[in-house]
């Protein structure tokens, strides 16, 4: 099990998706439509550079110690969706904007 | 500024006719040319390339553009070019929706037949090329792309899953999105784009697949939220709604002035027309017709809705009244009951609702002059047509469907080899048939 579990968390960054509702989205609106939700998700281990590991050492010789660093390349969107549209709970249409990736990357 | 408009097509077909007038090899007229459908961007081609047709039909244009029927009869140089015409390609010519080129050629097919008609009568023929797909292939798809089984869940809302489906299409989503976001009032102004709105809602239901629109538009309800859902729809507080109604001739002459709503509306006339020969009430007992010229309509003044969000009646109405219609009334109330009070109509969106539809005559089946679907051929006529229920039946509301699909299980399927279709719904585009049907043919035009 634990196995399974390391090996689906050493998949390289790319975009996932799920069916969810809006009111799952948790952004304060009330419906119940089905959107599709792309995430991403993965490692960035190939991505770590030269300055990951220099920022790593410095910060391991407490040559900065206050600040908020990180020494890890993060998979995150590189480009979202198109708009949503959707009918609420009370009737209203919504459009909203960049709730779903569309194009994922190791930055 | 409309004559305006007109002038300027006139110059710019003028164009294209001697860019044309070259190879006039290409199109050695064929006698019997104007049996075979053609749309009427081709037809124009094949005319520009003989040079009689072409001259007679620059000239009908020109009497055209007087606009007076009358006056342009009297005059023989028109009367002439128009009994020519009669034997070239334009004549019987057709147009897709959503084709290229569409605009122009509803303005081709609308010159011919505004010289042969005068465009004053009640029905006007649709400029359309016949629908010859069926509702149930239509729901074979839909199940497939919603990947539901659709008798597990019955109580759920069908307006919210096919709302889901179109989410779950990116096409579909898109330009959802994008009508939504165009028609949907800014929280800070009055009004919304009303213009911008109807042109994003056209091209929703002119691109996406009718497997997804039709689902949206006529999902069956039993409770009142879904039926709101359904009426919400097109958005009708920006594309349906105004401060007052106006007449419903009004709106039908404004219609009329062009092409594009004006062949929307003969299109939905010559398939939804309420038939009282057919099982249906439908011309052909076509559905899939029907519902393809009501949503065709979407997107122009004359859009039809749903008027209230009532689950048990289903009454649509363009957003006009009858009110300061003078003498005119009894044509205003004809006019709105074909929507308010069409069985045709009627039938076809509870059919689809609930995953009904009846099979075409099996005998002289329609003969798609492009796409040939061999299985709705080759397929037995009924008996798949029910495996292909989306839904449960809805006893409580459904009344004239069920009793129709019941009455053809029962007594009329075995009758069904006798079964003529009073209408001749395959003569335009069966070759054989038009030969049988030139009657009806030259009925209909000279009415």
């Amino acid at each position: 099990n634990r196995m399974k579990r390391a090996k689906a968390h050493h998949k390289p960054c790319s975009l996932k998706e799920l069916e969810v509702t809006v009111s799952e989205l948790g952004l304060g609106y009330t419906s119940d439509e089905t959107v599709l939700f792309r995430y991403c998700s993965g490692t960035c281990d190939s991505s770590v550079r030269n300055y990951d590991l220099s920022l790593r050492n410095v910060r391991k010789m407490r040559k900065i110690k206050k600040e908020k660093v990180r020494a890890r390349p993060c998979c995150r969107p590189l480009a979202y969706d198109d708009d949503i549209s959707f009918l609420d709970a009370g009737n209203r249409y919504h459009t909203v904007n960049e709730v779903s990736a569309k194009e994922c990357g190791c930055v | 500024m409309i004559v305006a408009g007109v002038f300027c097509l006139f110059l710019s077909l003028d164009k294209v006719f001697h860019t044309w007038a070259g190879p006039s090899s290409l199109a050695a007229q064929e006698p019997h040319g104007w049996r075979t459908p053609v749309d009427c961007v081709r037809a124009n081609e094949l005319c520009a390339a003989e040079s009689s047709c072409s001259s007679r039909y620059r000239t009908l244009r020109q009497c055209l553009a007087g606009r007076d029927r009358n006056t342009m009869l009297a005059n023989k140089e028109c009367q002439a070019a128009l009994e020519v015409l009669q034997e070239s390609p334009l004549y019987g010519c057709h147009c897709k929706r959503g084709m290229k080129k569409e605009l122009l050629c509803l303005q081709i097919y609308w010159s011919i037949h505004l010289g042969l008609t005068g465009g004053e009568e009640f029905y006007e023929a649709s400029p359309y090329e016949p629908v010859t797909s069926r509702l149930s292939d239509i729901f074979r798809l839909a199940s497939i792309v919603s990947g539901m089984d659709p008798a597990t869940n019955s109580k759920s809302n069908h307006c919210l899953d096919a709302a889901k489906a179109c989410n779950l299409n990116d096409n579909c989503k898109t330009l959802r999105s994008t009508y939504i976001a165009n028609c949907n009032k800014p929280f800070d102004t009055y009004r919304c784009n009303r213009r911008k709105c109807h042109k994003y809602l056209r091209q929703f239901f002119d691109r996406v697949p009718s497997e997804y629109t039709f689902r949206m538009l006529f999902c069956s309800c039993k409770d009142q939220a879904c039926a709101e859902r359904r009426r919400q729809t097109i958005v009708p507080d920006c594309s349906y709604e105004d401060k007052e109604k106006p007449n419903c001739l009004d709106l039908r002459s404004q219609c009329r002035l062009d092409p594009l709503c004006r062949s929307r509306l003969a299109d939905f006339h010559t398939n939804c027309q309420a038939s009282f020969q057919s099982l249906t009430s439908c011309p052909g007992d076509n559905y899939q017709a029907c519902l393809g010229s009501y949503a065709g309509l979407i997107g122009f003044d004359i859009s039809p809705n749903y008027i209230d969000s009532s689950t048990t009646s289903l009454i649509v109405s363009p957003s006009c009244s009858c009110r300061g219609s003078g003498n005119m009334g009894e044509d205003c109330e004809k006019f709105l009951k074909d929507f308010t009070e069409n069985p045709c109509l009627r039938n076809a969106i509870q059919a689809f609702g609930n995953g009904t539809d009846i099979s075409p005559p099996p005998k002289n089946p329609p003969v798609p002059p492009v796409t040939p679907s061999p299985k709705v051929e080759k397929s037995p006529p009924l008996p798949d047509d029910i495996n292909d229920s989306n839904t449960i039946y809805d006893t409580s509301m459904i009344t004239t469907c069920t009793s129709i699909q019941k009455s053809l299980t029962t007594d009329l399927m075995p009758e069904q080899k006798t079964f003529v279709d009073p209408k001749g719904s395959s003569s335009r585009h069966s070759i054989t048939g038009t030969l049988s049907a030139l009657p009806f043919l030259l009925v209909k035009v000279a009415l």
